[in-house]
C-alpha cells in the first residue's frame, strides 16, 4: 500500500472513494433485491401504467390541433341549458329581506352582515390551530398540526404573508422556500 | 407456492438454504445472535469482533463486503468465499457481515429465510433503547395482537346493501341519463372555492348516504337545538336540491349565510381558499354534532359525519441520533397536506418566470407521499431532549399514517415563499397523480418495517386487509394565480368524469382530468367505491338502520 509514487495521496483518494461507492451501490442493491424478493414492490406495473395515461393525456391536451376544452366558452352545458357569466336568479336576502340576484349575493351579505375588512382584524382560528399545533385534544379540533390550512397556504388570497413552517424540506440555498 | 399475505411475499428458499434449514434448524441462527449489533439508525450489523479487523481468511482483505460462514465463523470477501464452499461441505451458507442479509454462495445471490429475519428482528427489539417491554422503541412488542388494533381498524363493512327503498324519479327534468346528484351550483361572487368543495363533499359516498338516508333530520335538529343556524342542515338541504332531479343551478345562498356565521373570520367578499374552506366546513359539522349528542370526544373517537369520513391517524416517531431512542407520538388528521416534490427549480433566476419545458423531473403524487414519509433530520437548531441520553440530541422524524380513513383528502400545497423578497407565488408545476391509487406503502407498518430493513415478521398492527387501497372520485382543479384564479370540480361518477364549473356541468374525457393542474384530491376506499358505483341508481332510505352501525366495535 504504500507505494513510493508522487500521487500516491491521489490514488489512495480514489480508492477509499471508490470503496465507499461500492459499498454504498451494494446497499441500495441488496435493499432493492429485498424488496423486489418479498412483492413489496408488486404495484409498479399499475403505477407505471397511471404514468403513461397521465403523460398521453397531457400530450394530447397540449396538442394545438385538438380542441381545448378547457378553454372554450360554454355553449349549453350537457342538460341543454345555458347560463349568464352572473347568476340571476332573484331571491331574499335572509338577514334583510332584500331581494338580491344570485351573482351579487356574496358581495351584498358582506355589507348586510357587516363583515369584511373588519373581521379581519380577529384573530383567526388557523393561527390558533398554529399555535394549538403540539397539544393534542385541542378544542380546535379538526385542524390538524400537519393539515396547514394557515394562510401562508391560500390560493386567491388577498393578504400573503411568509410564515414559519414546522416541517419543510428546507434546502436554504434558493431564495424560494417551499411551504 | 409461495406463502403470500397482503403485504409481502414469503420467497421459496433456495434448495441449499433449505438443505441447510433441515440440516441445522434455528441453532446456528440463535448462535450468531450474540454477534448482532444494531446501530440506532435500525441497521443490524454482523460484528464478532470488537478488537480486530475482520479480514477475508484468504486475502487477508477487510474493504469492501465480507461474508461470515454460518457454520464455522471464518470470514471471507465476496472473491473468496466460493473457495472455502468448495473446500468445506456444508458451508454454502453465510450472512453479508454490513447488511445481516443471508447468501448463498453456490446460487451467489441473496436469499431470505422468515426464521432468521425474525431472529434479527428481536434483536433489534433489544438492542434499541427502550427495550422491548417499552413500546417507544419504533414498534410495538414483537407478534403481540392487540384487540384495539380492530377497533382502530376502518369499517370496510359498510352495509349499504341492505334496506334499499327504490324511490322513482318523477321529475320531468330529471334527464334520467344522466347520474342523480349531479347539479350545477351558481356562484354568488367569488364563491367558486366554495362550490367546488360542495360539489366534492356532496359526492363523497359516505356524506353522499348520509344525507340522503336522512341521518340528519332538519326539523327534529330545529326542535332540538332551537337554533336557526345549523350547517348540517343546510348541507342537508343542498344535498336535497342536488338530488331533487331538478337540473337547473342551484343557489346556496342559505348555506353562504350559515357559514359566514360560523366562521366570521373568514366571512369576507373575496377569493379565497378552497382547502380553507374544506377544513372549516369539517370544523363547522363537527361542532354541530357535538352539541347535539353533547360529547367532547377528541377527534380519534368522534362519530360525527365529517369525521367518519375524513378522520385517519398520523403516527410521529422522532428518533435520537445518537442512541435511536425513538418517541412516538399519534396525531389525527381530517387530511394531508403535501409538499410538492420538486426539486427547487428557481436556481439562479428568482425574478424569471419559469416556463414550464424548462423544469427537470416531473412532479407525481407518490413523489408528494414519499416526502412526507420521508425520515428527515431535523437541524442543529431543533435539537430535542433524547429521554435515553437525558439531554438535547439531533433527531430525526418521521410521519406515516396508522390508520386511513373512508375518503382521503389530499391537498397539494402550490405555495412558494420567498424569503428574500417576502413574497408568495404559486407553483404552477403539472403533478402526476393516478386514479387508482395503493396507500399501502404509506402506512406505519410498511415505515416502520422499512426501517428495520423490511424483514419478514408480523408487526402487531399489520393491516392485512385491503382498506388501503383507493379509487378518485373527484378533483378540485386550480387555474390562474394566487390573487386570483378560479376553481372546478371533476367528479367521477358511474366512471365518466363531468366537469363542475360553478353553474355549468360539463362531460369531459378523463384525459382532461389527468392532464388537469390538481390542488385537492378526493379518494375513496375501493370497496365503497365499487357499492358507490352499484348503488348510485338508486335511492337509499332506512329509517332505522344507521349505515355505520355494522362497522361499531367489529371483531
Amino acid at each position: 500500500m504504500s507505494g513510493p509514487n508522487e500521487d500516491n495521496n491521489t490514488q489512495l483518494s480514489s480508492h477509499i472513494f471508490g470503496d465507499l461507492l461500492d459499498s454504498i451501490i451494494v446497499d441500495v442493491a441488496s435493499e432493492c433485491h429485498r424488496i423486489a424478493k418479498l412483492g413489496l414492490d408488486r404495484n409498479l406495473e399499475e403505477e407505471e401504467e397511471e404514468m403513461r395515461l397521465s403523460a398521453q393525456a397531457r400530450a394530447r391536451v397540449a396538442d394545438p390541433s385538438n380542441s381545448s376544452e378547457t378553454n372554450t366558452k360554454y355553449v349549453v352545458d350537457i342538460f341543454g341549458q345555458t347560463h349568464p357569466s352572473v347568476a340571476t336568479e332573484i331571491f331574499e336576502c335572509m338577514n334583510c329581506g332584500r331581494s338580491i340576484a344570485a351573482g351579487r349575493f356574496a358581495p351584498h351579505l358582506e355589507k348586510c352582515m357587516g363583515k369584511g375588512r373588519k373581521a379581519r382584524l380577529k384573530v383567526t382560528r388557523s393561527s390558533t390551530a398554529a399555535q394549538n399545533r403540539y397539544s393534542r385534544g385541542s378544542p380546535v379540533s379538526t385542524y390538524s398540526p400537519y393539515s396547514n390550512s394557515t394562510s401562508t397556504n391560500r390560493l386567491s388570497n388577498g393578504t400573503p404573508s411568509v410564515a414559519g413552517e414546522e416541517y419543510s424540506n428546507g434546502t436554504y440555498e434558493e431564495p424560494w422556500n417551499k411551504t | 407456492m409461495c406463502a403470500r399475505n397482503s403485504i409481502y411475499t414469503t420467497p421459496k428458499p433456495c434448495k441449499h438454504l433449505a438443505d441447510y434449514k433441515l440440516r441445522h434448524g434455528f441453532n446456528t441462527y440463535y448462535s450468531i445472535r450474540n454477534c448482532l449489533k444494531t446501530t440506532p439508525n435500525g441497521r443490524t450489523r454482523v460484528a464478532k469482533h470488537t478488537t480486530k479487523i475482520p479480514r477475508c481468511s484468504f486475502c487477508d482483505r477487510y474493504q469492501g463486503r465480507l461474508y461470515f460462514c454460518l457454520m464455522c465463523s471464518s470470514l471471507w470477501c465476496p472473491t473468496h468465499i466460493l473457495l472455502h464452499t468448495q473446500s468445506e461441505k456444508g458451508h454454502e451458507v453465510a450472512i453479508d457481515m454490513n447488511r445481516s442479509e443471508l447468501y448463498c454462495c453456490l446460487c451467489c445471490d441473496q436469499v431470505y429465510d422468515p426464521d432468521f429475519d425474525k431472529v434479527v428482528v428481536c434483536n433489534q427489539v433489544k438492542d434499541l433503547p427502550g427495550g422491548s417491554k417499552s413500546k417507544t422503541n419504533g414498534f410495538e412488542a414483537c407478534g403481540e395482537r392487540s384487540s384495539k388494533r380492530k377497533r382502530l381498524d376502518s369499517g370496510i363493512g359498510l352495509d349499504l346493501k341492505k334496506s334499499k327503498l327504490l324511490v322513482s324519479m318523477r321529475d320531468r327534468r330529471a334527464k334520467s341519463c344522466y347520474p342523480l346528484g349531479l347539479r350545477g351550483l351558481n356562484n354568488l361572487g367569488s364563491t367558486c372555492f366554495m362550490n367546488s368543495v360542495l360539489q366534492a363533499l356532496l359526492h363523497a359516498p359516505p356524506l353522499r348516504n348520509y344525507f340522503l338516508n336522512d341521518r340528519h333530520n332538519s326539523i327534529q335538529c330545529r326542535k332540538r337545538s332551537g337554533e336557526k343556524l345549523c350547517l348540517l342542515c343546510d348541507i342537508d338541504a343542498i344535498s336535497s336540491a342536488m338530488f331533487s332531479g331538478d337540473r337547473t343551478p342551484y343557489t346556496p345562498a342559505h348555506f353562504l349565510y350559515s357559514w359566514w356565521q360560523h366562521s366570521s373570520n373568514l366571512a369576507s367578499y373575496e377569493e379565497q381558499d378552497a382547502h380553507e374552506f374544506f377544513i372549516s366546513v369539517l370544523d363547522g359539522i363537527h361542532e354541530m354534532e357535538s352539541k347535539i349528542r353533547n360529547s367532547g370526544k377528541d377527534d380519534g373517537d368522534c362519530q360525527c359525519i365529517a369525521h367518519r369520513a375524513f378522520s385517519g391517524l398520523l403516527r410521529s416517531d422522532v428518533t435520537c441520533i445518537s442512541c435511536g431512542f425513538t418517541s412516538t407520538t399519534y396525531d389525527p388528521c381530517v387530511d394531508i397536506s403535501l409538499n410538492m416534490d420538486t426539486s427547487n427549480l428557481s436556481s439562479s433566476n428568482a425574478n424569471k418566470p419559469i416556463k414550464p419545458d424548462e423544469k427537470t423531473g416531473a412532479s407525481t403524487l407518490s413523489g408528494c407521499l414519499n416526502l412526507f414519509t420521508r425520515a428527515e433530520r431535523l437541524g442543529s437548531d431543533q435539537k430535542l431532549h433524547c429521554q435515553n441520553c437525558q439531554e438535547l440530541r439531533d433527531s430525526s422524524k418521521q410521519l406515516s399514517i396508522r390508520r386511513l380513513p373512508l375518503v382521503l383528502c389530499l391537498h397539494i400545497k402550490r405555495v412558494e415563499h420567498s424569503l428574500v423578497r417576502k413574497i408568495s407565488r404559486k407553483i404552477n408545476q403539472y403533478m402526476q397523480f393516478p386514479f387508482s391509487l395503493d396507500m399501502t406503502p404509506y402506512l406505519s407498518s410498511s415505515i416502520v418495517r422499512s426501517k428495520f430493513g423490511n424483514r419478514i415478521f408480523t408487526f402487531e398492527y399489520d393491516n392485512s386487509n385491503s382498506s388501503a387501497a383507493y379509487e378518485i372520485f373527484a378533483v378540485i382543479a386550480h387555474s390562474g394565480m394566487l390573487e386570483s384564479g378560479h376553481y372546478v370540480t371533476y367528479l367521477r361518477l358511474k366512471n365518466q368524469w363531468y366537469k363542475c364549473d360553478d353553474a355549468w356541468i360539463s362531460e369531459v374525457d378523463e384525459g382532461i382530468v389527468r392532464a388537469s393542474q390538481c390542488y385537492m384530491l378526493f379518494y375513496v376506499q375501493k370497496l365503497l367505491y365499487n357499492e358507490a358505483i352499484e348503488d348510485s341508481s338508486f335511492v337509499h332510505i332506512s329509517p332505522r338502520r344507521d349505515p355505520f352501525d355494522s362497522t361499531a366495535g367489529c371483531s
